[in-house]
């Protein structure tokens, strides 16, 4: 059991789900359990693997991982196109149990969350207080949480990592670059692929070999802007958990079956995404200031291009209006065939509105918004659709893929 | 094409015609300056194809002739150049400049190519001073709108009836409309929309000169000519219509407050310094006194995780008390271009626009929507 630690010393728990999506549908049907599922997509498609159980990750199944592949390696599993709103529905219940135990909860995606818990030490031991928040995650969501302990961010994201699925590890004060030292580079949150390459070539296997670095090589090699890492390496992470923030931004995005160049199915998906996201404002009562639109074309050129209103809007059609004058300014600039197209709202602002000399046309709109919002509340999201969308629901048939 | 000038008049010339050069362009040439020997003086001129501006510097004309140059090498180049005599002569594309004991040829394109500057005819002439001209662009450019998503709002109703020149912007928050005198009357009523990134160039390029600035239109109706001393600027309309901006001005209000401009002016500064964190909201309170010299407006405003601030100032107040909230920067923006020490503000409800004019003139008036926020 810890010593409680010194008031100086942080205690951070790093809390994440393990298969997240997976056991949302593990959850919502027994059937699947003990299964290969794999959330994404359907296989025929060219989406990615959002999420995969254990089972079908022993066939090397993994996220991001394109799903024509993953049903190569695994062509037993099920494949679930997934539902978002579930997802979001699983992840406030497990949010909102962290929340009982601090107000110093910085979640990170749906899944996973830090939870600085320096100053509770009436709870008792660190690990008696995971295993009773992970109990608690268990028997209320049916969710299974992987918790790391440590006295920085860095080291309990790695903890929680290594000890998944259902794990638990703490890492005691002073520990920290012990702890590290014999784990492959890959395992240090921010060394991809290329990061890693570049590590290779010059001998550094180990978190522990990248700690003992000499400074003055590192950053000749690794330039000044990654210093960063070579601390975390060391097991040293001042930054704090910064407590509850909203989310900054929202998108949706989704990668095509095929290559397009056809106009008018890219407005449509358009359309689509700014009816999502302008619902989604709706429903929080927030406005977004910017609109961004990411393009990907067949060669992966990747292009964002954003605009930024002086008053904020949560209206469809202001969502959808910018939209399309920047996929005009995009496509005039460089017009060939499209693989992914994405949307997203940022630059949040309150319910406070500012009124305009044409409210009328906004009124008018609002109303519509609204009209439409109360049928999909009741009847689902597919129940209305808008003139613009049609080409979708051809082509899909009706299953609009969430995300 | 053999000339000499002044370094200084070359330099300033390519100063005063380079903010129409073309940044970013499908059409190379017009990043290019065209020069022209014309009569006794060398032209230079640049189009973004928006706008296209043209400038006339004494020179010392040998042999006639006209070419285009990138306007970037040799604007900077010659900003390099000593104090002295240059002499510009052409050999075929390239134009080679000569000043004390420095030299540059640098590769040009054929004057031909370079896309045609407008001519505008005189199917509509006025004059206006520009002083006057110089004030209404000042008080109100600034409130059109700078998103595409209605184009007629990013510009200027520009409207001439008799001797009087009418100005209107608004970017659907905010509306701004200055009346001026014209110097010649003109015949019958014209309406135009003009670009207020134009208008906002028209007013660097008149500088702080007394003189004339002559308006004349093509016969189209779709490019509008500013004559200068020494100076034409040509501009593209933006065509629509826009909308009815004399309905937006209240006719009606249930309290009046007359206010100094530089008092409200810091305490909405103020204001904003925790406002901006928010969306800008400056709450402004009205409180009539006992009598008409006792009333006093506050104006406040909070932020969630910063604090708050309030400010207090004197006020003549005439009718009941009110509140009502606003977007601290358009308030700020219209009481930094009010020449007069006073202004009047107008309110009714607190979804109803405000209207802010000036005292002792009545050529101006700003109407701001307010914001709705929870009191």
């Amino acid at each position: 059991m810890a010593e409680i630690s010194k008031p100086s010393v942080r205690t951070i728990f790093h809390i994440d789900l393990d298969a997240f999506f997976v056991t949302v549908e593990q959850v919502l049907n027994p059937a699947l359990r003990g299964k290969a599922v794999i959330v994404g997509g359907r296989p025929g498609g060219r989406g990615v693997v959002a999420a995969a159980s254990y089972e079908a990750r022993k066939y090397g199944v993994h996220s991001a991982m394109p799903l024509a592949r993953a049903k190569r390696l695994c062509p037993q599993a099920v494949f679930l196109t997934g539902n978002y709103r579930k997802y979001v529905e699983f992840s406030h219940k497990y949010m909102a149990i962290l929340g009982d135990y601090t107000p110093s909860l910085q979640p990170g995606g749906l899944d996973e969350a830090y939870l600085d818990v320096t100053g509770c030490e009436n709870y008792g031991s660190w690990h008696g207080l995971a295993l009773k928040m992970k109990q608690r995650i268990t028997k209320e969501t049916g969710l299974v949480a992987s918790v790391g302990i440590a006295p920085c961010r860095v080291v309990a994201k790695v903890a929680s990592d290594l000890g998944k699925p259902d794990g638990l590890i703490e890492v005691l004060p002073g520990e920290e670059r012990a702890f590290l030292a014999t784990l492959p580079v890959r395992k240090m949150p921010g060394i991809g692929e290329k990061t890693g390459k570049v590590l290779k070539t010059m001998g550094i296997e180990t978190i522990g070999q990248l700690a003992e670095m000499p400074d003055s090589l590192f950053r000749s090699r690794l330039g000044e802007g990654m210093v960063w890492l070579q601390q975390h390496a060391r097991g040293i992470d001042d930054s704090p958990v910064e407590a509850y923030g909203e989310a900054k931004s929202s998108s949706r995005e989704t990668t095509f079956e095929k290559d397009t160049m056809d106009i008018s199915f890219l407005k449509a998906t358009l359309r689509y995404f700014a009816e999502k996201l302008g619902a989604e404002l709706r429903e929080e009562g927030k406005n977004a200031r910017t609109v961004t639109l990411k393009l990907r074309y067949s060669d992966f050129e990747t292009v964002n291009r954003s605009s930024s209103a002086r008053e904020g809007t949560n209206l469809d059609d202001s969502i959808f209006q910018c939209a399309m004058r920047l996929l005009d300014k995009t496509l005039g600039n460089r017009f060939k065939p499209v693989r992914l197209i994405g949307l997203e709202v940022s630059h949040f602002t309150g319910g406070e509105t500012q009124l305009s000399f044409f409210d009328a046309e906004a009124k008018r709109l609002e109303q519509l918004d609204r009209a439409i919002d109360q049928v999909r509340d009741k009847y689902g999201f597919d129940a209305i659709q808008t003139g613009y969308t049609l080409d979708l629901k051809q082509k899909y048939e009706g299953k609009m893929r969430d995300r | 094409m053999k000339v000499s000038c002044l370094q200084e008049n070359l330099n300033k010339g390519l100063g005063i015609i380079g903010r129409a050069v073309a940044s970013r362009t499908t059409l190379p040439i017009t990043q290019n300056v065209l020069i022209t020997t014309d009569q006794s003086q060398l032209k230079l001129a640049a189009t973004n194809l928006e706008i296209a501006i043209s400038c006339w510097i004494g020179a010392k004309i040998e042999n006639e002739g006209s070419i285009t140059i990138p306007a970037r090498v040799l604007t900077e180049f010659v900003g390099s150049l000593p104090s002295d005599i240059i002499s510009l002569n052409l050999k075929h594309h390239t134009l080679e400049l000569k000043c004390g004991r420095y030299e540059a040829r640098i590769n040009g394109l054929d004057a031909a190519d370079f896309p045609p500057i407008p001519q505008v005819g005189d199917d509509f002439s006025t004059k206006v001073k520009a002083e006057d001209l110089k004030l209404a662009i000042s008080q109100v450019a600034f409130a059109a709108a700078t998103e595409e998503s209605r184009p007629v709002l990013t510009g200027v109703q520009t409207e001439f009836e008799g001797s009087k020149l009418t100005m209107a912007a608004a970017d659907g928050f905010r509306l701004a409309v200055h009346r001026a005198n014209l110097i010649e009357p003109v015949k019958e009523k014209v309406a135009m929309i003009i670009p207020a990134k134009a208008y906002h160039e028209l007013n660097r390029l008149m500088g702080n000169e007394d003189q004339e600035i002559e308006i004349t239109l093509n016969s189209q109706k779709s490019q509008v000519l500013f004559k200068l001393k020494g100076i034409e600027m040509v501009s593209q309309l933006i065509q629509g219509n826009f909308p009815n901006y004399s309905q937006l001005i209240p006719q009606t209000y249930g309290t009046k407050a007359r206010i100094d401009v530089a008092e409200f002016l810091r305490a909405i500064k103020m204001a904003a310094i925790f406002a901006r964190d928010g969306s800008g909201i400056a709450r402004v309170i009205v409180t009539p006194g006992a009598t008409v010299e006792a009333g006093k407006i506050t104006i406040s405003a909070r932020a969630d995780e910063i604090g708050d601030n309030i400010g207090e100032i004197d006020a003549l107040v005439d009718g009941e008390a009110a509140k009502i909230a606003f977007n601290a920067r358009y308030l700020a923006d219209v009481l930094s271009v009010v020449k007069q020490a006073q202004v009047s503000l107008e309110v009714s409800t607190p979804s109803n626009p405000g209207v802010i004019r000036p005292v002792g003139t009545d050529n101006y008036d700003h109407v701001v929507m307010p914001m709705f926020v929870q009191w």
